[in-house]
C-alpha cells in the first residue's frame, strides 16, 4: 500500500482496526451490484432517461470505496442548494460559488429547486418513499432540462439521493409510481449517472484551488469531521484514496486539507456522529449538546489540540458550532471555530472573511484562528458593517452572481 | 386526493390512520419495500449498539430494535414504537459496521413512517416542536430559514444569537448571491416549484397525513396553497 507524508501525519487509531477488518472486509466479499450498470441497462430498454456526465462537464475520475471509478463532474453545475446551509450557514454556497468564478468555471443556481425534505423526514417520520422519491427526481429533471448537471450541497440530500436513485433502479413498483407522479406535474422520469456531493468536486479540484492559497496554513491544526450521511448511507458510492489514511477513510475534506498545506490531526472519535440526530437538535437538545461537546470538541481539543474543526455537511457545522457556548455550564470551556472545507479553503485562498465566507454567522469564537492565518478580519468587519449601513440606505447589493431572468420566473 | 390506488408495499395506506392493532403494525413494517434492503438476519452480535451514539446516552439499543422485530412479538415492537425508536439519531452508524448489512437505522426509519402514520400516541407530543420545520416544508420545500434562528427558541446557543436575526433582511442582503437574499424561505423558490410540489405532496397522501394527524396546521398549509395555486393559474 501506498504511503505518503499524509499517512505519518495521522496516528492509527482503534477504529482503523474496526473499519479495516469488519465493513471492508465484508464488503469486499460481497459486493452489492453496481447500480449504474442496473440503471444503464435500464436506460437501453427505454425504462428510464439518464442525466449523462458529458465532456462539458470536464469529469475527472476518481476511485470510491470498492475500487470502482466514479467520474466527478467539474463544470456546468447545478447548484442543489441545502437549506440549512442557505437558512443558517450562508458562507457555505457562496464559498462554492466565489470559488466556481476563480476558476472560470459555468454554473446555474436558480430558484426551481426544493429542498430534498430528508431532514424532515429523517427526524419525524412525517413523508413516505415515494414522497422523497418524487422530490428527488422533480430536482433531477429540473436540472436535467437546464442542461446543467446537479451537485448536491447538503450530505443529507446527497445520502437521501444516493438511496432514492439506488430503490429506483432497483424496483419497477417505485419507477412506476413516480413516473405517474412526474406526468402530473409535467415532467418525466430521470436519473443521474452519479450522485454528487460538492466536497467530492471540491476534492477532485484540490490542486487547482490549492494554487490559489495565498495565507500559510502550515501552522493550523485542522480536525476533520466526516459526516454520516455523505459516507454511512451507500457507503460503496464515497471517494477512498490509498494516500489518505491509507485508503482506509473517506478521502474527500482531507485531502483538500492537506493540499492546502493545513496539518490534519487525527482524534480517536473521528467516526462517531456530531450529535445532529436529525429531531434531536429540536427535541432532545441535551444529547445533541452532550454528545457534540463529549464525543467531538473536547477530543478534538484535547487530544489533536485542534486549532478548527472542519466539517463538510450542514447539521454537523450547526452542531457543532452552536453547542459550545452551553457547555461553559458544565466548565467546557472550549472555543473551537468550526466551518466547512469550503469555507477554510476560501479563507486560506484570500476571499473576504465578512462578505464572502459570511464567517459572522458562526458562533464559536473564530476570531484566534483568522489571527493565527494572518487573515485581517477586523478591516474586513468594518467593510461590512459599513456596507450594510449602504444597503439600509438603498444601494443595491453587490452579487457573486445573479441567475439569467428565465430561470427565475417568480411572478 | 389521488383515486389511483395504494400499493401497501410503496407507502402506507391513509385509511389506516388510526388503525394501531399490533399484528397490523408489524405488518405494515413488514411489507415495506425498504425492510428486504435492511434486515438481512440478525447474529444478536451487537456491534451495531456497540457504535451507536443514542446507545451511549439513551436506553436504546439498535440490537435491541432489529430481535425484537425479528421475533415477531408484535406488541413488543408497537411498545418500541412509541418511544423507544425515537432516540435514534439516524446516523447510520449500525448500518456502516454491521457485518449483515443490515440497516437498524432503516428499520427504525420504517417503523417511525408506520407509527406516525397510525396516529400512535407519542407522535403527537414528539411531532409538537416540528410545527415550524412542518410549516416550511409543505408550504415552500424548504426545511429551515433564515427567521427560524431566534434567539427565542435558541437560548442555548449562547450571546452571538440575537445577532443573526436583527436586521436581517439587510443582513440577508449583504450575502451576495441573488437567491439567497431573502428572510422566510433558505433561498428564493419560484411558485411554480411550490406548486409542482402540492402535486406531490398531494398524490404521495402526505397532505392527507398532515390533515390527520395535525388539522390546525393543515389548515394552514391549506390556504397557502390554494392561494399559491390561484396564482400560478392565473398567470398561465
Amino acid at each position: 500500500m501506498a504511503t505518503s507524508p499524509i499517512s505519518d501525519k495521522v496516528r492509527t487509531s482503534g477504529w482503523e482496526f474496526v473499519t479495516k477488518t469488519v465493513d471492508k472486509r465484508a464488503l469486499m466479499k460481497a459486493q452489492p451490484k453496481d447500480p449504474r450498470e442496473e440503471l444503464a441497462e435500464l436506460e437501453a430498454k427505454g425504462e428510464v432517461k439518464v442525466i449523462h456526465i458529458t465532456e462539458e462537464n470536464r469529469p475527472i475520475e476518481v476511485e470510491t470505496l470498492l475500487g470502482r471509478t466514479k467520474r466527478i463532474p467539474t463544470n456546468k453545475l447545478w447548484h442543489h442548494k441545502s437549506c440549512g446551509q442557505c437558512g443558517n450557514i450562508p458562507g457555505y454556497p457562496t464559498s462554492i460559488m466565489w470559488f466556481m468564478n476563480k476558476l472560470g468555471l459555468e454554473y446555474l443556481d436558480e430558484t426551481h429547486q426544493t429542498s430534498c425534505t430528508a431532514w424532515n423526514y429523517h427526524g419525524s417520520g412525517t413523508s413516505n418513499l415515494v414522497a422523497l422519491a418524487s422530490v428527488a427526481v422533480r430536482n433531477w429533471h429540473r436540472a436535467y432540462e437546464t442542461g446543467y448537471y446537479p451537485l448536491i450541497h447538503c450530505g443529507t440530500s446527497f445520502g437521501n439521493y444516493k438511496e432514492m436513485r439506488n430503490l429506483l433502479i432497483e424496483h419497477k413498483d417505485l419507477r412506476d409510481e413516480v413516473r405517474r407522479i412526474m406526468n402530473k406535474v409535467g415532467r418525466e422520469l430521470v436519473i443521474p449517472e452519479e450522485i454528487v456531493h460538492y466536497s467530492e468536486w471540491l476534492h477532485v479540484l484540490r490542486d487547482k484551488i490549492a494554487a490559489l492559497k495565498v495565507h500559510d496554513v502550515s501552522h493550523i491544526v485542522t480536525t476533520v469531521h466526516p459526516a454520516c450521511h455523505v459516507w454511512k448511507l451507500v457507503p460503496e458510492d464515497v471517494i477512498y484514496d490509498p494516500n489518505i489514511y491509507g485508503g482506509e477513510r473517506p478521502a474527500p475534506t482531507t485531502a483538500i486539507l492537506l493540499a492546502l498545506g493545513a496539518q490534519v490531526a487525527d482524534y480517536s472519535t473521528w467516526y462517531d456522529c456530531c450529535g445532529f440526530g436529525f429531531r434531536h437538535i429540536l427535541t432532545e437538545r441535551e444529547f445533541s449538546r452532550s454528545f457534540s461537546l463529549e464525543r467531538k470538541i473536547k477530543v478534538m481539543v484535547e487530544e489533536a489540540h485542534s486549532d478548527v474543526a472542519i466539517t463538510q455537511d450542514t447539521g454537523c457545522t450547526t452542531t457543532l458550532d452552536k453547542n459550545q457556548w452551553i457547555g461553559k455550564a458544565h466548565g467546557y470551556n472550549y472555543e473551537l471555530p468550526v466551518m466547512a472545507d469550503v469555507q477554510f479553503a476560501a479563507l486560506a485562498a484570500g476571499a473576504d472573511p465578512y462578505k464572502v465566507v459570511q464567517i459572522q454567522w458562526h458562533t464559536s469564537g473564530w476570531e484566534k484562528l483568522l489571527d493565527k492565518m494572518g487573515i485581517d478580519w477586523r478591516t474586513s468587519k468594518a467593510q461590512y458593517e459599513a456596507y450594510l449601513e449602504e444597503l439600509k440606505a438603498g444601494r443595491e447589493p453587490e452579487q457573486l452572481y445573479v441567475p439569467p431572468l428565465e430561470s427565475l420566473n417568480l411572478h | 386526493m389521488s383515486e389511483e390506488a395504494v400499493m401497501p408495499h410503496l407507502r402506507l395506506d391513509p385509511d389506516d390512520v388510526g388503525d394501531q392493532d399490533a399484528e397490523s403494525l408489524l405488518q405494515a413494517i413488514k411489507s415495506d419495500l425498504r425492510y428486504e434492503e435492511v434486515i438481512h438476519g440478525c447474529l444478536n452480535c451487537g456491534v451495531c449498539s456497540g457504535s451507536c451514539p443514542s446507545h451511549r446516552f439513551f436506553d436504546y439499543s439498535p440490537r435491541i430494535v432489529v430481535q425484537t422485530v425479528l421475533s415477531g412479538d408484535a406488541q413488543a415492537v408497537k411498545d418500541m414504537m412509541d418511544e423507544y425508536i425515537w432516540a435514534c439519531a439516524q446516523c447510520y452508524t449500525c448500518a456502516m459496521r454491521c457485518p449483515f448489512h443490515n440497516s437498524p437505522g432503516g428499520l427504525v426509519m420504517i417503523m417511525r413512517e408506520v407509527a406516525v402514520w397510525r396516529g400512535m400516541e407519542a407522535v403527537h407530543r414528539l411531532l409538537k416542536p416540528y410545527g415550524r420545520v412542518l410549516l416550511k416544508v409543505l408550504s415552500i420545500g424548504n426545511q429551515l430559514t433564515p427567521d427560524m434562528i431566534q434567539p427565542d427558541f435558541f437560548p442555548d446557543w449562547g450571546p452571538k444569537i440575537p445577532w443573526s436575526s436583527t436586521d436581517l433582511a439587510i443582513k440577508r442582503k449583504a450575502i451576495p448571491v441573488y437567491t439567497l437574499q431573502v428572510t422566510t424561505s433558505a433561498w428564493r423558490v419560484s411558485p411554480e416549484t411550490s406548486y409542482e410540489l402540492y402535486t406531490i405532496y398531494e398524490e404521495t397522501g402526505v397532505f392527507r397525513l398532515i390533515e390527520q394527524i395535525d388539522p390546525n396546521l393543515y389548515e394552514v398549509v391549506s390556504d397557502m396553497v390554494e392561494d399559491l395555486r390561484d396564482m400560478v393559474e392565473s398567470t398561465r
